[in-house]
């Protein structure tokens, strides 16, 4: 291992690009709150400077990973995953917020630990595949964190694990069959567990409501008004009269909406090629490292973050159900914030470690 | 085996869900633009708000005095009521609520109310439940209902609520989606912390579009302990069933107020004032005869923040640090250990040749009196003299007002900040107020203005001066302590301002020995502590008599202290009209320390008329 020197930046050989392209997207996040405190009149105070209090503990976290080698990380993956399951279930027996268990309340802000949990599992199955260690306990560790996410209830976040447990798979040399079988599985267990009446009646009925006659829920068709409103160049410099629109949770889930009137379509295709652009860095980065390991990591992780990017933007725009996912980096929120930061973290150091410096 | 094909198969459908996304996008924002922002334009929400539960009022062991219960209240959607259906409703009204009138029932209809209330369904039968949800202009909404389970107990202390008025609607921006906001005492202090966020029903052409379910109210626990409190309603209550019997006045005596105050921190652990009411009477709007009737008995006042009295010798404290700080004893006394002679009366001379004579309440006089037996004996001629000193010394100078600066230092003439609302402050009278008054109120004062008199009677708290009982707690707790900070029922981390008062523990300790001496052999309150025996070695306290204008009866004050070698409490009371401190304030007081130590508790019983 090189001992490597101590830099402002981080550790002697950072890789400039990655802290640039995460601060961009944190101050887009703050642009994009500061027009909703202004638009519906919330506290700018709460909201703002929540938000960079929140970036800042985000911008430590990136820090304290960028020191952290993946040997380490590779070392830990056992340790996590397990931690993950113990706050897992440590959460079922707080208090029920909004009909769901998902959240401790640390004051400053709520810790979710699926948040958490997420990136854990992403680090354990790249160093399951990697080792192809694929016994029966890693895979008992594995579902039994997808049936307590489950179980909180919390679908949107159940749904983004399954797939990159399937995705992660995907990659490796594993039989397509084999996958194909993991998915018929799948759907099977949901229907038993619905005839088991195991599954919400909320969360049923919002999947049969949407491919029923109304195709969209309420607050998704009045989300599609707002991102209409945006046109070509958005508003955020005209002074929009008073409208009458009723998008919920403007600063979390559907921060998108407000995005998309404030920059406009320009605005979006600016902020999605960005993501694009990140995309196509670590992909070269995964074609090129020699480690296995980094290779399931780095993909693992793009496949995270792409993913509930599209589940997100795909519900603001109407084209899914609704499901509840933060937009990585510009949701208002620390458990989505700090978890996000970590990866970006870790993939920094990746590219470190592989001498990548721009 | 890394497999870089199936990467790209995966980024490959990951880019093919990405162009529909851009696609939706692209037809929202630049084709269908111009339709959409008409969309908006036209589409007209109208919200009806339902409160928020407001949150709980605890004392200090976690005993509930506040909840709010959610109970179903039937609601009527007024946009789906048509000429069609009308008739329906008024009879199917009028037949399950029989209890309303033809009248009520129409004026429901005839409300511009997006949804009209028409009654809590825990007031009727289940089954009625059921036969409401065949009707689709009727809908259930849960709604918070306050209740005050002490009812009487903390009627000042916690306050109530009430519907908002013009000011208060701007004042707090929850009160109108919560229909109430607190009118009075905690309630209103803390209305921040105790209203919530009301839920917000969203409507698009008489449909529900959208529920924002309400965010209930914060808890606070306050410092105010029941069992404490409802000892100390009960002294009170004795103190002034015993004043109406032992004295023939004019008017019934029913008005008094007690605090006890923690001297460690200031906070108050318990608050009585009476008379009292029941605050669950506004809950469901109060009728007009009701509140009259309340308010003539002047209920509403909580006298122990808004009683304005003068003092008498509570004051005396006051004057008693002034004498030990400046070294101003009476004439022939170098120091407070020195004796004189108290003949019953002192006469005076003035610059201008005039004479005067000053009575003290006991005619023979108190014989050989230091500082220490003043106090016990509260001995009017003593603290006479040193105001005597004063006027000769510094009268017309700068410093003739040291004893009103004295007061201000203890707080009083100046709000204690306490964390209830509509606080008096009272008035220490100086030289400038007597201009003022001259100008503004003729008829209180006399045209030769502020004289060596106003002071006499200042010093031993008589003339013009008026205090709370809050204002004297917190004066004698900042003498105990040095520390001069606002009182406070909830302790939300931010509100408590200390300042310090240049007092020495040597001092502390000789103001609490002579203190104890009151309630001894030969002290004012010795008649009224002589039932708990030796105890009364470690306790002590302070008489006041204030006398009023015209026929009525003396205010009746006692500041007690619960213990002299570890004090903790501090208990003032006061008994509007109940005659002497040492007859009637004391044993009430007497009482309340004996729950404070964990004795057995002995009726109120007459003390003896001093002062």
């Amino acid at each position: 291992m090189i001992n490597r020197r101590i830099t402002i930046l981080g550790p002697e050989g950072t890789n400039v690009y990655v802290i640039f392209q995460y601060l961009i997207f944190c101050v887009i996040s703050w642009f994009t709150l500061f027009n909703i405190t202004n638009e519906i009149g919330l506290d700018i105070q709460n909201v703002l400077v929540r938000q960079i209090t929140f970036t800042l503990l985000g911008l430590t976290v990136f820090f304290l990973f960028t020191y952290v080698s993946i040997t380490n990380i590779f070392a830990l993956s056992n340790v996590l995953m397990i931690s993950s399951t113990i706050l897992l279930i440590g959460v079922l027996f707080t208090a029920e917020s909004l009909g769901a268990r998902r959240r401790y309340d640390l004051g400053v802000f709520d810790f979710q630990p699926s948040e958490f949990t997420k990136i854990a599992f992403v680090i354990f199955l790249a160093a399951v595949i990697s080792q192809k260690r694929n016994n029966l306990l890693a895979l008992a560790l594995i579902f039994s964190n997808v049936l307590l996410v489950y179980s909180q209830p919390d679908l949107g976040t159940t749904i983004i694990l399954l797939s990159v447990v399937l995705g992660m798979y995907f990659i490796s040399d594993v039989k397509v069959k084999t996958l194909f079988a993991f998915l018929i599985t799948m759907f099977l267990s949901f229907f038993i567990l619905l005839e088991l009446d195991l599954v919400s009646s909320f969360q049923v009925q919002r999947i049969t409501d949407f491919y029923s006659a109304e195709i969209q829920d309420f607050s998704q068709k009045q989300s599609r008004l707002q991102i209409s409103l945006g046109g070509f160049l958005g508003d955020s410099l005209s002074n929009t009269e008073n409208i009458s629109i009723f998008v919920p949770v403007q600063t979390t889930d559907f921060i998108f909406s407000s995005f998309a009137k404030s920059y406009g379509f320009i605005g979006c295709i600016v902020l999605l090629f960005l993501w694009i652009f990140f995309g196509f860095r670590v992909y070269s980065l995964i074609i090129t490292t020699d480690s296995e390991f980094e290779k399931f990591l780095l993909a693992g992780f793009m496949i995270l973050l792409y993913l509930q990017i599209l589940i997100n933007i795909a519900t603001v725009v109407g084209l899914i159900p609704l499901t509840g996912d933060p937009f990585p980096l510009l949701s208002l929120g620390g458990s989505s914030i700090i978890a996000v930061s970590s990866i970006f973290g870790i993939i920094n150091r990746i590219f470190i470690e592989n001498n990548q410096v721009i | 085996m890394f497999s870089k094909f199936r990467l790209n198969v995966i980024f490959l459908i990951f880019a093919i869900f990405l162009s529909l996304i851009f696609r939706e996008l692209f037809i929202l924002q630049i084709i269908d633009n111009d339709e959409n922002t008409q969309d908006i334009v036209n589409q007209n929400f109208e919200t009806f708000y339902i409160p928020a539960p407001r949150g709980e009022i605890l004392d200090l062991n976690g005993n509930k005095l506040a909840e709010s219960i959610l109970e179903p209240y039937l609601f009527l959607n007024q946009k789906k009521i048509n000429a069609e259906n009308i008739t329906i409703y008024k009879q199917f009204i009028s037949f399950n609520f029989n209890d309303l009138t033809n009248t009520e029932i129409d004026n429901f209809f005839s409300s511009n109310e997006l949804f009209v209330e028409i009654a809590n369904l825990n007031d009727y039968e289940t089954d009625l439940r059921i036969k409401i949800q065949e009707y689709e202009a009727f809908e259930i909404f849960n709604q918070p209902k306050r209740a005050y389970i002490y009812k009487e107990l903390f009627s000042h202390v916690i306050g109530y609520i009430g519907k908002p008025n013009q000011d208060e609607l701007i004042e707090y921006s929850n009160a109108f989606g919560n229909k109430t906001v607190g009118k009075n005492g905690l309630e209103r202090y803390y209305e921040n912390i105790l209203s919530g966020k009301p839920s917000e029903i969203t409507l698009q052409n008489g449909e529900i579009v959208e529920i924002t379910p309400a965010v209930p109210g914060k808890d606070i626990q306050i410092t105010v302990d029941v069992n404490a409190q409802e000892v100390v309603k009960e002294s009170l209550q004795q103190g002034i069933i015993l004043a109406n019997k032992s004295f023939d006045t004019v008017n019934l005596i029913e008005r008094g107020a007690v605090v006890v105050q923690k001297i460690d921190t200031g906070e108050i652990t318990a608050m009585v004032s009476l008379p009292d009411f029941n605050p669950n009477q506004f809950v469901s709007g109060i009728s007009e005869f009701e509140f009259k009737k309340l308010n003539r008995t002047q209920a509403f006042n909580n006298f122990a923040i808004q009683g304005l009295y003068p003092p008498g010798s509570v004051f005396k404290v006051v004057a008693y640090w002034l004498a030990v700080n400046e070294g101003i004893f009476p004439e022939d006394a170098l120091n407070s250990g020195q004796y004189v002679n108290c003949e019953g009366s002192l006469s005076f001379g003035f610059d201008d040749g005039s004479k005067q004579v000053y009575q003290d309440w006991k005619p023979e006089g108190h014989g050989r009196v230091n500082l220490s037996e003043a106090l016990k004996q509260s001995c009017n001629v003593y603290f006479w003299d040193i105001a005597l000193k004063i006027w000769r010394t510094f009268g017309n100078t700068d410093s003739e007002a040291m004893l009103q600066e004295y007061s201000k230092e203890l707080g009083f003439s100046s709000l204690s900040k306490i964390d209830l609302p509509f606080e008096k402050e009272g008035v220490i009278p100086d030289r400038e107020l007597f201009e003022d008054w001259k100008i503004s109120k003729p008829e209180l004062v006399r045209p030769e203005g502020w004289l060596g008199g106003d002071l006499m009677n200042l010093i031993i708290g008589q003339g013009a001066i008026t205090t709370t009982p809050i204002q004297v707690s917190n004066a004698y707790r900042a003498l105990l302590t040095g520390i001069k900070s606002n009182p406070y029922l909830f302790n939300d981390d931010s509100n408590v301002n200390e300042e310090n008062i240049n007092i020495s523990s040597e001092f502390i300790n000789f103001l609490l020995d002579d203190l104890n001496l009151v309630t001894n052999p030969g002290g004012t309150a010795y008649r009224s502590f002589q039932v708990m025996g030796d105890l009364t070695y470690d306790i002590g306290g302070k008489t006041g008599t204030a006398q009023n204008a015209g026929d009525l009866n003396n205010t009746s004050w006692f500041v007690g202290v619960d213990s002299i070698s570890n004090p903790k409490y501090l208990i003032v009371t006061v008994v509007e009209e109940g005659g002497s401190g040492s007859a009637v304030a004391a044993p009430v007081s007497r009482r309340i320390i004996q729950y404070l130590l964990e004795e057995n508790l002995t009726p109120v019983e007459f003390g003896e008329i001093t002062e």
